[in-house]
């Protein structure tokens, strides 16, 4: 029987040894659920660490205490290896910049993984690659260096790359966050897209505009979730977006900004 | 300030200062060791001929002497200084038994000469280069067989043919100005003037050396001249003091020669680390250096920065070589040291090495203000806004991953990486050519030394065996006996007498000088010959190529030979190597004169099935006088001292060439995995596992070592063969063709390099799990 919960952390706790005897506690001890299919986000000051929850739920950092379990796996019990294969066939990944190889063009960037993972013929992948694209609005940067497009065009790129393995979850660290308002909003409008048709997204950003749009708004300080809002699921039509924000932006006064 | 900056600077690039210090290090190290060989040898060789009075034109001879004929002649002759006769005993090496040794050497090529020792000049040495005194019953071994046979001071050598039998203690060994090297197959043994009268009545046959010191050394080629053409016993070969410096000179002198060509491959290597360093820093740096710019510091001063710790850095290296070659030149100059003598130090031996090393320093800096040149294309607006240099802008479009059909995708990344940074993989590249280079061209060299072919190099026909007989007062008839006997061996496929005579050449001075010419029929037993062909006529002349270019002549010219004392015009039919006999020997068909005859030779095929031991044995039993060798051994006696020396370089190569590759790669790897951290953290953040990523990393050094190692070999087997045919044109081949075990070479080689290499890139990207993923996507 599938579970509800994509992802449960309890007691998760990161501390950092920064020099000698120089233990930084930069997660305290954190409990979080986050159900299939929903779209939350981390909000908090800089150096709160909603990065490094990020990257401790992922796997990419090691946790120094707790549990965190993904689509009913400890991934603390897993190895290397098996977290890299998690990250590669159930994980995707937006960063504030594109972080994509320098040495592939933008449409090798995007089918790597795929080829990576070998669970699809390589013509298949090279079609949902193509299908990606056009989604994005990117077609016609298929054979592009990285460094002949824009930065919103990466972050396309990048979207794309995330999803060419139909991940369960999406996690992006500040995706919109070196973007323009425009470009941002186009962003924003894809990610609805991807959550629309099921797939989970958890998101860290300090901006509202961004974390208005989404269904669960965690507050983070000093290494505690200290308090969650939620706003429901953001339905274009029916919903004002200036109203949700304003919302999010008094209980963010509330919670001490 | 400046002290600070290059402390930095050191502790930031550690690895890769480390080991550019140890390449410039090595680099002069072996420069000024090389050089401090060369200087060593003449000033040796220069001690040596001093303190042996060496003679300056010897004439060997076997047969009668007249005494008083040589009286007149020198009394008549006043470029004649000083003049002796050298009774010499050669005993055959049947007969001589080392140590406790109950069997001879019967395969000895070696002529064992028993001497007493000399009074006024060509005075036989012992090591400490002092004059031999034995007293009876001892005597003093040659070098050579000290080394040979390990013969040690109060060792017994026993003298026995059978009726005769007599016992020495070795007391002393004989450091011989004329017969030293081992590529000379004479050697002296010096025994006590009662005992050599002892053996003179009982065992072996007289021959002489008719020595000559000359008053000025420039005339020896009038005087030679004034020799031959006088009636003095010619019935031997001559040597004069050039060649014995040449032949002294010859082995050490290739080992100095070596050692510099391999520290200029070094510093091949040195100067390429140089330019990838100075290029990473600069990348690195490349925003500092715009920020410095832009506030105004001229770029000649930033620069100096630079610089200076390269000056730095190579002068401590480029000391420290020196100085460590001042401790370790005894391991270079041991065999000088041990044949030829030490002589007492100048300021030339340190001077010049340590002048050969500045000029290591020299290149170096040099080469580093060409490669610093670079700084004026950096822009302060361009740097400051793109914050990364041009210059290792990769090729995307070079190979495209969706076009890959085939290709495990890493293999793919990893091949599509080095295509794309060709530039910058150069450094990798042309080490792993070198390193191949180093190791290929002394194994096929050994194996060209060793396989049996060497033979066409020492102008004599491929055969079973190979017997000898030497000029004596019987010869001729044991010689029409030998011939008589295998004529009627129906075990013998095939066999070809051949007899060596002295004749006189008219050479380009216009005098006259001595030729030995083997005459017989030579297509029994064809020799590959360098131009044109085998002598097929009566006046036709075939030349060894020392010989020909002595002469000046080439295929098709003509010479005036005196054969039995009438001038016959000869055409030169052919030109062929030889490095036997100084390289100075002729093939042509004479007939032949019993007065001049210096040796005989017969060489013998036997049939297929036939064993070629027992036919040896039985020829040695019915030939008393001759010498039967089976070919191969010939070989690898005359040749066995070249081959260990050889051997030794292959291992000392194969050393050097693994430690450059492993040092190359892990130093490169790391420079490497700095320079891709962040594309790194990219691909472990999208999935990749270590595993995989390692196997792009040993899929580029492969592919780059793949490359290096068939380019290294093709070098090898062109450049490398020249070079090796120019270093043993000394000895009279100039075209040595390489003759190459393809398992060794071709297999066994790369797959030592590969493995190794492999090794290396896994251990050093396992770094590459040290890269904090989460710190290179957030910053």
């Amino acid at each position: 029987m599938m579970n509800n919960i994509i992802l449960e952390t309890s007691g998760l706790k990161k501390v950092y040894n920064v020099g000698k005897g120089n233990a930084q506690t930069v997660l305290k001890s954190i409990n979080v659920q986050i159900k299939r299919g929903e779209f939350v986000t981390v909000m908090g000051a800089s150096g709160c660490g909603k990065s490094t929850f990020l990257y401790n739920i992922s796997g990419m950092d090691k946790m120094t205490a707790g549990s965190v379990v993904f689509d009913g796996q400890d991934i603390s019990t897993l190895s290397e290896r098996e977290l890299s294969n998690l990250r590669l066939t159930k994980m995707g990944f937006i960063f504030q910049q594109g972080h994509l190889l320098k040495n592939l063009c933008i449409f090798d960037n995007i089918i790597l993984s795929a080829y990576l993972e070998k669970s699809n013929s390589r013509k298949e992948i090279n079609k949902r690659a193509i299908e990606l694209m056009k989604k994005t609005g990117i077609s016609e940067l298929a054979d592009k260096d990285i460094t002949q497009a824009s930065g919103g065009q990466l972050q396309r790129v990048g979207i794309c790359r995330s999803l060419i393995n139909q991940p369960k979850i999406i996690f992006g660290d500040e995706p919109t966050g070196a973007l323009n308002s425009k470009a941002t909003n186009e962003i924003m409008e894809l990610l609805e897209n991807i959550n629309e048709i099921g797939t989970t997204i958890l998101l860290v950003t300090h901006d509202v505009k961004v974390a208005a749009k989404s269904e669960r708004i965690l507050f983070m300080i000093d290494g505690n979730i200290v308090g969650e809002k939620h706003l429901g699921k953001y339905v274009k039509e029916n919903q004002d977006i200036r109203k949700r924000e304003e919302q999010l932006s008094s209980w963010l006064i509330d919670m001490g900004i | 300030m400046l002290f600070k900056i290059l402390k930095k600077d050191f502790q930031r690039n550690k690895a890769i200062i480390i080991a550019l210090f140890i390449f410039i290090m090595v680099s002069s190290l072996l420069v000024s060791s090389g050089s401090r060989v060369i200087i060593e040898l003449f000033g040796s060789i220069d001690n040596l001929f001093e303190k042996a009075n060496a003679p300056h034109f010897v004439q060997m001879h076997s047969g009668e002497i007249d005494e008083s004929v040589i009286d007149t002649f020198v009394s008549r002759n006043n470029l004649v200084k000083d003049q002796q006769t050298v009774e010499m005993l050669v005993i055959d090496g049947a007969d001589i038994f080392f140590g406790n040794s109950q069997t001879a050497d019967k395969n000895s090529v070696m002529d064992n000469g028993f001497v007493k020792q000399n009074h006024s000049f060509d005075v036989l040495l012992n090591l400490k280069n002092q004059v031999i005194q034995v007293s009876k019953g001892e005597i003093a071994v040659p070098i050579y067989y000290m080394q040979q046979k390990n013969v040690k001071i109060s060792d017994p050598i026993r003298i026995s043919n059978g009726s005769f039998d007599k016992v020495f203690t070795v007391t002393d060994f004989v450091r011989d100005v004329q017969m030293n090297p081992s590529i000379i197959s004479s050697k002296r043994f010096v025994v006590n003037e009662a005992d050599f009268d002892t053996l003179h009545q009982n065992i072996g046959k007289v021959e002489y050396m008719i020595e000559f010191q000359l008053t000025d050394l420039n005339k020896i080629s009038k005087f030679t001249n004034d020799y031959q053409s006088s009636n003095l016993p010619q019935r031997g070969p001559t040597v004069d003091y050039s060649l014995f410096k040449t032949l002294n000179a010859l082995t050490d002198g290739i080992v100095a020669v070596v050692i510099i060509l391999v520290s200029i491959l070094l510093i091949i290597i040195a100067l390429l680390c140089l330019r990838f360093t100075i290029l990473t820093t600069m990348e690195e740096d490349y925003k500092e250096i715009g920020v410095m710019k832009a506030i105004g510091i001229m770029q000649k001063d930033i620069k100096k920065i630079y610089l200076i710790k390269y000056i730095v850095m190579s002068a401590l290296a480029c000391m420290s070589g020196y100085l460590l070659s001042l401790g370790v030149s005894k391991l270079f100059t041991a065999n000088i040291s041990l044949y030829i003598g030490t002589a007492s130090k100048n300021m030339r031996h340190f001077l010049i090495p340590f002048l050969s090393t500045v000029l290591v320093f020299v290149i170096v800096i040099f080469f580093c203000i060409i490669v610093l040149r670079r700084f004026e294309k950096i822009t302060a607006v361009e740097a400051l806004r793109s914050g990364a240099m041009g210059t290792t802008k990769v090729n995307t479009r070079l190979l495209a991953l969706r076009k890959n059909r085939l290709l495990d995708t890493n293999v793919f990344l990893g091949i599509k990486d080095v295509l794309g940074r060709l530039k910058m993989y150069l450094l990798l590249f042309t080490s792993f050519v070198i390193c191949s280079f180093i190791i290929i061209v002394p194994i096929n060299f050994l194996n060209t030394l060793q396989s049996p072919t060497f033979i066409s190099y020492m102008g004599v026909g491929q055969s079973d065996i190979r017997i000898d007989l030497q000029q004596s007062n019987n010869a001729t008839q044991a010689f029409t006996n030998m011939v008589e006997y295998i004529e009627k061996d129906r075990d013998i496929e095939k066999f070809s007498p051949h007899i060596t005579c002295k004749y006189s050449v008219l050479n380009s001075d216009g005098g006259w000088e001595n030729i030995n010419v083997e005459t017989g029929d030579f297509s029994i037993f064809p020799l590959e010959y360098l131009k044109g062909t085998v002598p097929k006529v009566g006046n036709e002349i075939a030349l060894s190529q020392l010989k020909a270019d002595g002469l000046g002549k080439v295929v098709g010219d003509t010479l005036l030979l005196v054969v039995n004392e009438e001038e016959q015009e000869m055409l030169v039919s052919g030109i062929y190597q030889d490095v036997t006999n100084g390289g100075k020997t002729a093939k042509a068909m004479l007939p032949y004169n019993s007065e001049t005859t210096l040796w005989y030779t017969i060489n013998v095929n036997t049939k297929q099935d036939v064993n070629i031991s027992n036919k040896i044995a039985e020829y040695t039993k019915h030939f008393p006088s001759a010498k039967v060798t089976y070919l191969e051994d010939y070989l690898t006696q005359t040749l066995g001292t070249t081959i260990k020396q050889v051997q030794l370089v292959t291992i000392v190569a194969i050393v050097i060439a693994i430690l450059i590759s492993i040092l190359i790669t892990s130093l490169f790897l790391k420079m490497l995995i700095a320079k891709d951290t962040s594309q790194i953290a990219i691909m472990r953040s999208i999935g990749f596992t270590l595993r995989k990523i390692q196997v792009q990393y040993i899929v580029r050094t492969l592919l780059v070592l793949g490359i290096g190692i068939i380019v290294g070999t093709i070098f090898s087997n062109t450049i490398g063969q020249g070079l090796v045919s120019i270093l043993m044109s000394f000895m009279g081949a100039s075209k040595i063709q390489f003759v190459v075990n393809p398992i060794v070479s071709y297999l066994l080689c790369p797959f030592t390099l590969i493995l190794i290499v492999t090794i290396t890139t896994l251990m050093c990207t396992t770094s590459i799990k040290k890269i904090d993923i989460t710190k290179m996507l957030t910053e």
